[in-house]
C-alpha cells in the first residue's frame, strides 16, 4: 500500500536533515504508529505522503502510485486517495459540520444524492450524527477532531494519515479518537498513527515505526515504543 | 460539470453572506471607490458645461458697407449659413443696427446731433456669426475672403476678439487636458485599492484555501467560488454607488447652479441619460478587476 525506499529530505539552505535513509513497507489493512520525539521527521515523512514536501532522495510509492516525483497538478489526486487528520483539526470555519465533511466528496465531483446519503453515516460512525448542523467554533476540541476524522473518511480513502491526532485533546477524548481509529481500520482502512505519546502507542498493540533524528531506529510487529 | 457550476455559485454566494463584514467592507470601498470616479466624471461633466457655454458666448460679427442692400446680405447669410462650422448666423439690417446705436447714445446728445445732421443712415448690416467652435472662426473668416461677397464687406471683428477667442481656446483645452490627466490618475489609484481591498479579502481566507487544498480541491475549484464572489462585490459596489450617486446629485445641483450662474447644467440629467454607459462600464471594470485580483491573490496560497 505504501512504500518508502531509501528515503531522505534535507531542507535548505540550511542543510537540515529531516529524514535518512528511511525505508519501510505498510501493507493494506495495517495499522501502523509512527512515534518518535518532537523534531525527528514525522511530520516530513506525513507531509511527503501527501506531496506538501518532496522526497530529497529515494522512493515513494502509495497504492502503486510512484509519486516521488509527483506534478503539482497530480498532487489533488494524490490527496484524494489519502485522507488526512490533523492536530489542529484543519476544518473550514465557515461551514457546518456537514459541509465540512461533504467538501471531501464535493472535490471529487460526488452527486448530491450520494453525499447526502454518506455523510449522515460517517458522522453517525464517528457520533455526530445530532450536530450536523453546527460550525466548528461550537465544537469542542474533541468533536472537532471527530469532524476531521469524519471529513478524512467520507470519500472512501484506502489509507488514513492521521498525525498527531491526540495533541490537542485530553486523556479521554484521545482514548475515543484511538477507538475510533482501531474502528476505522477494522472496515478495512490501513492507517498510520503519528504520534509522540509513549502510553498511547503502546496500548494499541500494533506495528511501530520509531523514528530518531530522521533514523528509522526499530520497525516492529507488535511494537513499543520507549523514550529514551 | 453542471453540479461543479451549482457548487461554485453556491460556495461564493456562500463566503459572501458567511463572511458579512468583510463583504461589507469590501463592497464599501469598492464603492468608494467608483464614487470617487463618478465625482470626478461629475466636476468634468461642469467643467465642460461652463466652457461650453463660454464658448456659446463667443461670436463674430461682419460689418456691411451701407450701400450693400438687405437681400444681399441675406444672400451672404445663406452662403455662411451652409457651412457645417456655423452654428447660428443672425443679420442686423441697417435700420436695427441704427436702433440700437440711438439706444446705447441716448443720453449723448452730441452723437444724436450728429446722426440728425447727417441724415442718411450711415451703418450698414451686420451679420453675427456663431460658430461650433472658436477655432472655426478663422477658417469662416477665410471662407468669406476668398468668396465673391468679399468686397460688399467692410469690416469684421474677429481680429479684435481674436486673443480673447485664443485665451479662452486655450483655457479650455487646459481644462480638458487636466480632465483628463486627473481622471486616468483617479481610475489608476481606484483600480489599485479595488486590486488591494481584494488581496486582503482573500489573505483572510489564505487558511481556508490551504485546508482546501489538503482535502485534494483542485485550483480551479478552489479559485472559481472566489473569483464569483468577486463579481458579487462588483454588483453591490455598483448597486451602492448608484443608490448614493444620483441623491448626492440632487442635493449639490442647486448649489453648482448657483455657483455657474447661466450655464446649463444637469449633473443628474447626464447621469440618467449615460446610465448604461457610466455604471455598466463600471460594474465591468470592477468585475474583471475583481477576478484577476481574485486569481491572482489565491494563487499564492495555493502553494500547499
Amino acid at each position: 500500500m505504501i512504500i518508502f525506499r531509501n528515503v531522505s529530505k534535507i531542507y535548505f539552505p540550511e542543510r537540515t536533515v529531516a529524514l535518512a535513509n528511511v525505508s519501510f513497507e505498510v501493507l493494506a489493512g495495517e495499522f501502523i504508529s509512527i512515534v518518535g520525539k518532537s523534531g525527528t521527521g514525522k511530520t516530513t515523512l506525513v507531509k511527503i505522503l501527501t506531496a506538501e514536501e518532496r522526497a530529497s532522495e529515494g522512493q515513494v510509492v502509495v497504492g502503486g502510485w510512484d509519486i516521488t516525483h509527483i506534478r503539482s497538478r497530480e498532487v489533488p489526486y494524490l490527496r484524494r486517495q489519502i485522507g488526512v487528520v490533523f492536530q489542529d483539526y484543519k476544518l473550514l470555519q465557515k461551514k457546518t459540520v456537514f459541509e465540512n465533511v461533504a467538501f471531501a466528496m464535493q472535490v471529487i465531483g460526488a452527486r448530491p444524492s450520494r453525499i447526502r446519503k454518506i455523510v449522515p453515516e460517517v458522522l453517525k460512525i464517528v457520533g455526530l450524527a445530532d450536530k450536523h448542523d453546527r460550525f466548528p467554533r461550537h465544537l469542542s476540541g474533541g468533536e472537532q477532531q471527530r469532524v476531521a476524522i469524519a471529513r478524512a473518511l467520507a470519500h472512501g480513502p484506502k489509507i488514513l494519515v492521521a498525525d498527531e491526532p491526540t495533541g490537542n485533546l485530553d486523556t479521554a477524548t484521545s482514548q475515543e479518537i484511538i477507538e475510533l481509529l482501531l474502528k476505522i481500520n477494522q472496515i478495512g482502512t490501513t492507517v498510520l498513527f503519528v504520534s509522540h505519546d509513549e502510553g498511547r502507542v503502546n496500548q494499541i498493540r500494533r506495528r511501530v515505526l520509531v523514528l530518531d533524528q530522521g533514523t528509522l531506529t526499530s520497525d516492529e510487529a507488535v511494537g513499543r515504543y520507549r523514550l529514551s | 460539470m453542471l453540479v461543479t457550476i451549482y457548487r461554485v455559485i453556491k460556495f461564493a454566494w456562500q463566503g459572501f453572506w458567511r463572511n458579512f463584514w468583510l463583504s461589507l467592507v469590501t463592497v464599501s470601498i469598492i464603492a468608494l471607490a467608483s464614487l470617487t470616479v463618478n465625482a470626478l466624471l461629475a466636476l468634468n461633466v461642469v467643467a465642460d458645461s461652463a466652457v461650453t457655454s463660454l464658448e456659446q458666448k463667443i461670436d463674430v460679427s461682419i460689418y456691411f458697407d451701407p450701400v450693400v442692400d438687405t437681400p444681399k446680405v441675406k444672400e451672404v447669410q445663406d452662403y455662411l449659413g451652409k457651412l457645417s462650422q456655423v452654428t447660428a448666423i443672425t443679420l442686423v439690417t441697417a435700420d436695427d443696427a441704427m436702433k440700437e446705436f440711438r439706444q446705447r447714445h441716448a443720453r449723448d446728445a452730441a452723437i444724436l446731433e450728429t446722426l440728425e445732421e447727417l441724415g442718411d443712415n450711415p451703418l450698414g448690416a451686420t451679420l453675427v456669426v456663431t460658430a461650433q467652435h472658436p477655432s472655426d472662426y478663422p477658417e469662416i473668416i477665410q471662407v468669406l475672403n476668398h468668396s465673391p461677397y468679399r468686397d460688399l464687406v467692410s469690416d469684421e471683428n474677429y481680429k479684435d476678439h481674436q486673443r480673447t477667442i485664443n485665451e479662452i481656446r486655450l483655457i479650455a483645452d487646459r481644462i480638458n487636458q487636466a480632465g483628463i490627466a486627473i481622471s486616468a490618475l483617479f481610475v489608476l489609484i481606484a483600480t489599485l485599492i479595488v486590486f488591494n481591498t481584494i488581496r486582503v479579502a482573500i489573505y483572510t481566507h489564505r487558511d481556508e484555501i490551504g485546508i482546501m487544498k489538503l482535502v485534494g480541491a483542485s485550483n480551479a475549484f478552489i479559485t472559481a467560488p472566489f473569483v464569483l464572489e468577486g463579481v458579487l462585490y462588483a454588483l453591490c459596489a455598483t448597486g451602492l454607488a448608484v443608490a448614493v450617486t444620483f441623491p448626492l446629485l440632487n442635493a449639490v445641483q442647486p448649489y453648482l447652479q448657483d455657483f455657474f450662474t447661466g450655464v446649463p447644467l444637469d449633473l443628474a440629467g447626464y447621469f440618467r441619460e449615460n446610465f448604461v454607459a457610466i455604471f455598466g462600464s463600471q460594474l465591468l471594470g470592477m468585475s474583471a478587476l475583481n477576478m484577476v485580483g481574485s486569481v491572482f491573490a489565491v494563487r499564492r496560497y495555493l502553494k500547499v
